[in-house]
């Protein structure tokens, strides 16, 4: 079954997604959101994925607070109001 | 100390404790003006730059005159402390911290705090933390959002447990996923915002290192159940608040750092000694000299002055060189450390450095 899911952008990948905050979008599980995300977004793509399957590792990813490392990985299932959080390490102080 | 959790033992213990604040710039300044008032006993401040007036906007302890006397930080940090709470003491290391000087910065302290604005440095401050227990508050602040996390390392010492969590005399909670086990790799250069590139709001800042101080607070008071031990993730202008679960980090993950106990970055396998630096058009340069030769800023300064103008004091020597039609800042310091403004390039920086230095 196909749920609405909210990507949050981090300002540092803004530029990729055309400004936007945050991107509603459709899928059962983070791979396919994704999908859709890098398909319609492919410079995003690019900074967020190492290869087809692997996210680059100083990227991390929250399925509401969760990492999604430590669930299903990429294969996490979501429902409809799940936020998935895309969270850089953050460098400057 | 009248605080509920805190009372005159725990202002006893802030006065015997000691931490390292690593880096003094924007998050450094705001935790060293917190732990200052607080009473902390003793402060160690490292911090390899200069002032500039661009920092005013959000590095609470300097002021213009310190710009234009070129006062490295951690004096200027030191000095504005002195006349905030002369009741403490403050060393100020004017250093770059690096893999050969940070285990001798770290002896007898209770925290350290992040105040740095690279993440080699941070995954060096967090090798050293996890090697020797010390917990280590992680922060960063760039745009309008910022991180905080208190590192709690697991401990390896004859008193705790096989899976290094504190044995039963340790009054200290079971360890949690060091900083390596949630960003596996550092950001690399241009993949990341940088102060240069987005700019920092003051106010994120000091909300960011404020919660670094309380966290440290808590560390040296013993308050061990009130760390907080999620991740937080402020963002100030879609003013939101969210917080992180990372214990599985440490639990399922395989982290070389703290699981395996391989510390690169700090026997100096990883980490370079040419760092572009955040927010700058500059690059350090560091000089590993095994022999702790000082450099003779006379001599030098003789030698520059014929080439362009210099400006140089017991701290420094700077020297605006113009090369190939393009102009550059060389801040040299006594060690040989050199930070070259007017690139990202470490090979340029490098160049300039051979060309005007020597070495």
């Amino acid at each position: 079954m196909s749920s609405a899911v909210t990507v949050l952008i981090p300002t540092a990948l803004r530029p990729q997604v055309e400004g936007k905050e945050s991107i509603n979008l459709h899928g059962s599980s983070v791979k396919q959101i994704f999908a859709s995300l890098t398909g319609e977004y492919p410079e995003l793509g690019k900074r967020l994925f190492k290869s087809d399957s692997e996210l680059n590792r100083f990227i991390n990813v929250y399925l509401n607070d969760e990492d999604i490392r430590f669930l299903d990985n990429l294969d996490t299932a979501v429902s409809s109001g799940d936020e998935l959080s895309i969270v850089p390490a953050i460098a400057g102080g | 100390m009248l605080l509920s959790g805190f009372g005159e033992e725990g202002q006893r213990k802030l006065l015997k404790s000691k931490v390292l604040i690593a880096g003094c710039g924007a998050l450094g300044t705001v935790v060293a003006n917190t732990l200052a008032r607080a009473g902390v006993g003793h402060l160690v401040i490292v911090d390899r730059d200069y002032i500039e007036i661009t920092n005013l906007q959000r590095q609470i302890l300097f002021d213009e005159s310190d710009v234009e006397n070129a006062i490295p930080k951690a004096v200027a940090a030191k000095e504005k402390i002195g006349s905030i709470n002369s009741q403490i003491k403050v060393t100020a290391v004017v250093d770059d911290l690096n893999h050969t000087n940070i285990e001798s910065m770290i002896e007898g302290c209770d925290v350290i705090v992040d105040g740095v604005d690279n993440f080699e440095t941070r995954f060096l401050v967090n090798d050293v933390a996890v090697k020797h227990g010390v917990p280590y508050i992680y922060a960063g602040a760039v745009g309008v959002v910022g991180m905080c996390y208190t590192i709690l390392p697991h401990l390896a010492s004859p008193s705790v447990t096989s899976n290094g969590d504190p044995g039963p005399g340790d009054k200290r909670p079971a360890g949690g996923p060091c900083l390596r086990c949630i960003f596996e790799h550092a950001p690399p250069p241009g993949m990341n915002p940088t102060c240069d590139t987005v700019g920092v709001l003051g106010p994120v800042v000091s909300v960011i290192a404020n919660y670094e101080a309380v966290e440290a607070l808590k560390v040296i008071t013993e308050n061990w159940n009130a760390i907080n031990r999620m991740m937080l993730h402020v963002d100030l202008w879609q003013n939101t608040m969210r917080q992180f679960a990372v214990t599985k980090a440490y639990e399922i993950g395989d982290c070389r750092c703290c699981k395996h106990r391989v510390f690169e970055y700090l026997d100096g396998k990883l980490g370079s000694s040419a760092t572009t630096l955040c927010g700058r058009n500059a690059v350090q340069l560091t000089r590993n000299s095994a022999d702790g030769h000082k450099l003779d800023f006379k001599d030098l300064a003789s030698r520059l002055r014929s080439h362009c103008h210099i400006q140089v004091n017991k701290f420094m020597l700077r020297a605006a060189i113009i090369d190939g039609g393009h102009p550059y800042e060389l801040t040299l310091f006594t060690d040989g450390r050199a930070i070259v403004k007017g690139t990202k390039q470490p090979e340029i920086a490098k160049s300039i450095y051979s060309k005007y230095v020597g070495g």
